[in-house]
């Protein structure tokens, strides 16, 4: 009986070996469908960092458990024989068991946290960024650059039943598409007018709520010009998946004309209404 | 008359014999309705459980049609978000949370040696309690179904955004069952505090047993949680209140966190059931004792304890303090602690074993398996920056749908294959439910490993409609065809269910050679449960009879294999 036993339990070790290089030793990008979208922000590649970490723990943990399985079940069936071994285990295998365990959730914490923490901090605004200077508010759950380096971009972003409304600094504002400046920080500040909405641009940022009465805060820093999309991540209701944005990333002065002009556009249509309520032709 | 045997503590209930029995029987729904035994209302919520799992397959196939190819317009938006939620009531409510009570109910007084339970009408007013639930919300089909979603936060399940009476059909509908489970957890709990056997002390019982005291402990606390959220909606829709209102100094937040509670904790309870059936199923069939019980009791306890100290897991995008991420993140990365010594024991238990590969344990391992995809990937869900990327992704919808299927749907049948015997005094179908257990695992996976790859590719998760071009279309149509698979695996089990109680083979008191207290009654039990009851004397009375037995005709091999702790 030594022979297929050894032979089973080298599969088994092979094929475990074989699942584990394939996640870890592959190269994220080429890794394909069990990558995430390509990040462009630190904040994004942070995050990615850490789902790679997570990953390697849950395909260790699976094929553990499934290895195990099977191992048990070709080489225990009652046809073989046997008498089945009418043993317990004593303590000290469950406390080493549990030990190896919690070692695993030990490092996975603290591999967390480590991660977590930088994806948290707003990076700085790069030399290519829209280099503004404004006073900055300290916020609970955002750890800013410091002090010295170029402000981020604030731009007040709600969710409403089911499109967003971004406003700019300048008093412009748009729906569905944001422009941004690349390389400069930007911080959304979330708010809703209505119900629970979850800003969610996979390639810039995480996902963030939209509460109302709540304010909270997604920011990033794009490193290349582009389109990026995303979809509402919570169920708000009727037309929940047509609730989609588009951040546009730009370079800053494209950025300073598209506000500028935004602006314009806006102030000339206000003052087309203005102009027909005074004159008695507005509908 | 030869002396009574040593191991005869109780004589029949004199009242239970004789005259006092009405000579003609009433009929079979008079005695369904109005029975408050404790095996006529477990399995009322089992068939209904049964029952509704149809339901919710045919509510989940109809959206998976829905979500076949991008921008599809088979369902209209309404209709899709009003399955959806119905979907959600469904399996929670009335498939996952009624199987697992039911069972434990139906079996915890076998196990522990009593003859009913200590407030029959008690658990009796909770059956009828989950079945006014029930029947409100499959009423509102006749006028408004909920639409507010799976969880219907407020503020969307508030008056102003979904005015029509569907989320007050939904609050309902959930308070009634969730209610009815307080009730039936009240009995059991007092059950297992006051009518076990002689012998049984606590740490006696059989694990499925302390799987059920502890279930019970945990819905007296997250069960009052969510009927407190419930009351506090209500109020809110219907009489002008302001519990969940920013605008009025209210906090949509806090409907998050007692919902979250809740579902968290109901997650735990019905993988509690499916492992703590486990632990029965798998020493039977392998013909070991459990590898190390002490630690499965307390590891169960322990997950019913952080997994529902783990709620802001599902809150992590929420405008929360990162401190309580981190504390949700502490709590549901130690569940894998827990989980995994139970999974090590239960694995630990085949080997040296020799296994009899019938329909439960394959259903078992199959729970193990597919919950195993689920519970590791619920990992990468609690570590907080990869939440932000993955929560709300169909990566969390097939992470649940992994850990909840493999628990409560192949458990489910694990056990019930397993307590079919017991429940019908017939078994099931042998071959079909092999074809059925095969196709159910082609299916699961089929249906749901698409959607972790849909989920990293950013899909959200409850929307009717995904859109081209954005990587996912041949992910979702191998999870549209996998649910029918899964389905077809689903309706053979259920169609074998109804086909052996007729046509299975007739059961023994003791078909699988258990050893808890339940196969020592017959199959299926008198209203009595037991004539007399052995002296409980280990965890594995049964046992301890074969044992004695074995000792007095001097069968060799059969004596003295009781297992005996190693170092």
């Amino acid at each position: 009986m030594a022979p297929p036993r050894k032979r089973s339990l080298g599969l088994a070790l092979a094929l475990l070996l074989l699942i584990v290089s394939l996640v870890a030793g592959a190269p994220p990008a080429a890794a394909g469908p069990i990558s995430p979208k390509p990040p462009h922000s630190p904040n994004a590649e942070d995050i990615n960092t850490l789902y790679w970490i997570g990953l390697v723990a849950i395909v260790l943990l699976i094929t553990a458990v499934n290895v195990a399985l099977l191992y048990a079940v070709r080489r225990y069936r009652a046809d073989r024989g046997a008498e089945p071994r009418q043993v317990r285990s004593g303590r000290g295998i469950q406390l080493r068991a549990g030990a190896a365990l919690g070692l695993l959730a030990l490092v996975l914490f603290v591999l967390s946290i480590v991660y977590t923490e930088k994806a948290r901090e707003a990076p700085p605004t790069g030399p290519n960024g829209l280099q503004a200077s404004s006073t900055l508010l300290a916020q609970r759950s955002l750890k800013l650059p410091p002090a010295g380096d170029p402000a981020p971009l604030r731009i007040d972003t709600t969710g409403q039943q089911w499109l967003w409304r971004y406003d700019y600094p300048n008093g412009a504002f748009s729906y569905y598409r944001l422009v941004v400046p690349v390389d400069t920080t930007v911080v959304l500040d979330l708010l809703s007018t209505d119900v629970v909405h979850t800003w969610y641009v996979p390639e810039l940022a995480g996902k963030f709520d939209a509460v109302p009465g709540k304010i909270n805060h997604v920011y990033f820093r794009a490193d290349e010009e582009g389109t990026y999309f995303g979809d509402a991540a919570t169920f708000s209701g009727a037309s929940y998946a047509a609730m989609r944005t588009e951040v546009k990333v730009v370079s800053p002065d494209e950025y300073q004309s598209y506000i500028e002009q935004q602006k314009r556009d806006i102030d000339a249509a206000q003052q087309h209404v203005i102009e027909e309520l005074k004159g008695g032709t507005a509908p | 008359m030869s002396p009574t045997p040593a191991t005869t503590i109780a004589p029949v209930r004199p009242e239970l014999v004789g005259d006092g029995f009405p000579s003609k029987p009433r009929q079979r729904w008079v005695e369904i309705a109005t029975s408050a035994d404790h095996k006529s209302v477990g399995r009322v919520l089992i068939t209904a459980a049964l029952g509704f799992l149809f339901v919710a397959v045919i509510e989940l196939l109809l959206m998976r049609l829905q979500l076949a190819i991008p921008e599809n317009v088979f369902l209209p938006p309404q209709t899709f978000n009003r399955l959806l939620s119905l979907y959600g009531a469904t399996a929670i409510f009335f498939f996952a949370l009624p199987l697992a009570v039911g069972f434990f109910y139906y079996l915890v007084p076998l196990q522990i040696g009593a003859r009913g339970t200590a407030l029959p009408r008690v658990g009796q007013t909770g059956m009828w309690l989950f079945a006014m639930g029930a029947l409100v919300l499959y009423a509102s089909l006749l006028f408004t179904p909920p639409e507010a979603g799976v969880n219907p936060l407020p503020p969307l399940s508030d008056i102003a955004f979904t005015p029509n009476n569907g989320t007050d059909v939904w609050l309902a509908s959930a308070g009634l069952a969730t209610l009815g489970f307080v009730f039936l957890a009240v009995d059991l709990v007092s059950t297992l505090r006051t009518m076990r056997a002689p012998g049984m002390a606590w740490r006696r019982m059989p694990v499925f047993s302390w799987a059920g005291a502890i279930s019970s402990w945990l819905l007296l606390v997250i069960g009052p949680v969510m009927l407190a959220a419930i009351a506090m909606l209500m109020i809110d829709r219907n009489f002008s209140g302001i519990f969940f209102d920013a605008g009025s100094g209210g906090a949509p937040l806090l409907w998050q966190h007692l919902s979250w509670i809740f579902y968290s904790g109901a997650y735990m309870l019905v993988l509690i059931f499916a492992l703590g059936a486990l632990a029965e199923i798998i020493p039977a069939f392998a013909r070991r004792p459990l590898f190390h019980r002490g630690t499965v009791i307390a590891s169960l306890a322990a997950i019913a304890v952080l997994g529902t100290l783990s709620w802001m897991q599902n809150m992590l995008s929420a405008p929360i303090s990162i401190g309580w991420m981190y504390f949700a993140m502490t709590m549901s990365l130690a569940l894998i602690v827990p989980f995994g010594l139970v999974l090590f024991n239960l694995i630990a238990t085949m080997f040296g074993g020799t296994l009899r590969m019938r329909a439960p344990l394959l259903f078992g391992l199959g729970a193990i398996s597919v919950s195993s995809i689920g519970l590791a990937s619920e990992i990468g869900h609690s570590m907080v920056a990869v939440a932000w990327q993955l929560r709300n992704t169909t990566d969390a919808t097939a992470a649940t749908h992994y850990a909840l299927v493999g628990g409560a749907v192949f458990g489910g049948f694990a056990a019930l294959h397993y307590w079919y015997p017991k429940l019908t005094g017939r078994t099931m179908g042998e071959s079909l439910a092999r074809i059925s257990f095969w196709t159910m695992f082609a299916g699961v996976n089929l249906a749901f490993f698409p959607l972790f790859l849909a989920g990293v590719e950013g899909q959200v998760v409850d929307a009717y409609k995904f859109y081209d071009h954005t990587g996912v279309n041949a992910y979702n149509m191998i999870a549209t065809i996998g649910s029918f698979v899964l389905a077809l695996g689903i309706v053979m089990t259920l169609v074998n269910a109804v086909r052996s109680l007729k046509a299975g083979p007739v059961a023994l008191p003791d078909q699988w050679g258990g050893e808890s207290l339940e196969w020592f009654a017959p199959s299926p039990p008198p209203p009595y449960n037991f004539d007399v009851l052995p002296d409980v004397r280990s965890p594995a009375p049964l046992r301890d009879i074969r044992d004695a037995v074995a000792e007095r005709t001097g069968d060799r091999a059969r004596a003295g294999r009781t297992g005996q702790p190693v170092a």
